[in-house]
């Protein structure tokens, strides 16, 4: 563990809430960029598994007669 | 000995690789809960289709 040593340096008081708010943040940023860019996250949040993904429309006429 | 070493934090050597023990350790928890996490997730509607 050649990063062991840094809590000789660092304040485990202010660095282990820094690295938790830093993964805290990401997590949350990527997780609203997916939310509000992508149709899929909605659907399942929602509990619309398998009708997030709009069915080709050109699909539905082959079934027809 | 080298590890009663006290740094500009006030810890010691030995309580610094006790403290990063436990962080990995705490991490490793986290992410391998994480991917369980999305493994369901993605089992229950799969993404980037």
């Amino acid at each position: 563990m050649i990063y062991a040593k840094m809590w000789t340096v660092v304040k485990p008081s202010v660095g282990i809430p820094v690295f938790i708010a830093a993964v805290a943040i990401a997590s949350f940023s990527v997780h609203l960029a997916l939310t509000l860019n992508t149709t899929w996250v909605k659907g399942f949040l929602n509990g619309g598994a398998g009708k997030v993904v709009a069915a080709a429309p050109a699909a539905e006429p082959a079934v027809k007669k | 000995m080298s590890s009663d070493k006290v740094g500009p934090s006030g810890l010691t050597e030995a309580e610094s690789e006790e403290i990063h023990r436990n962080l990995i350790q705490g991490t490793q928890i986290f992410g391998m809960i994480a991917a369980f996490a999305h493994l369901l997730a993605y089992i229950y509607s799969p993404w980037l289709k």
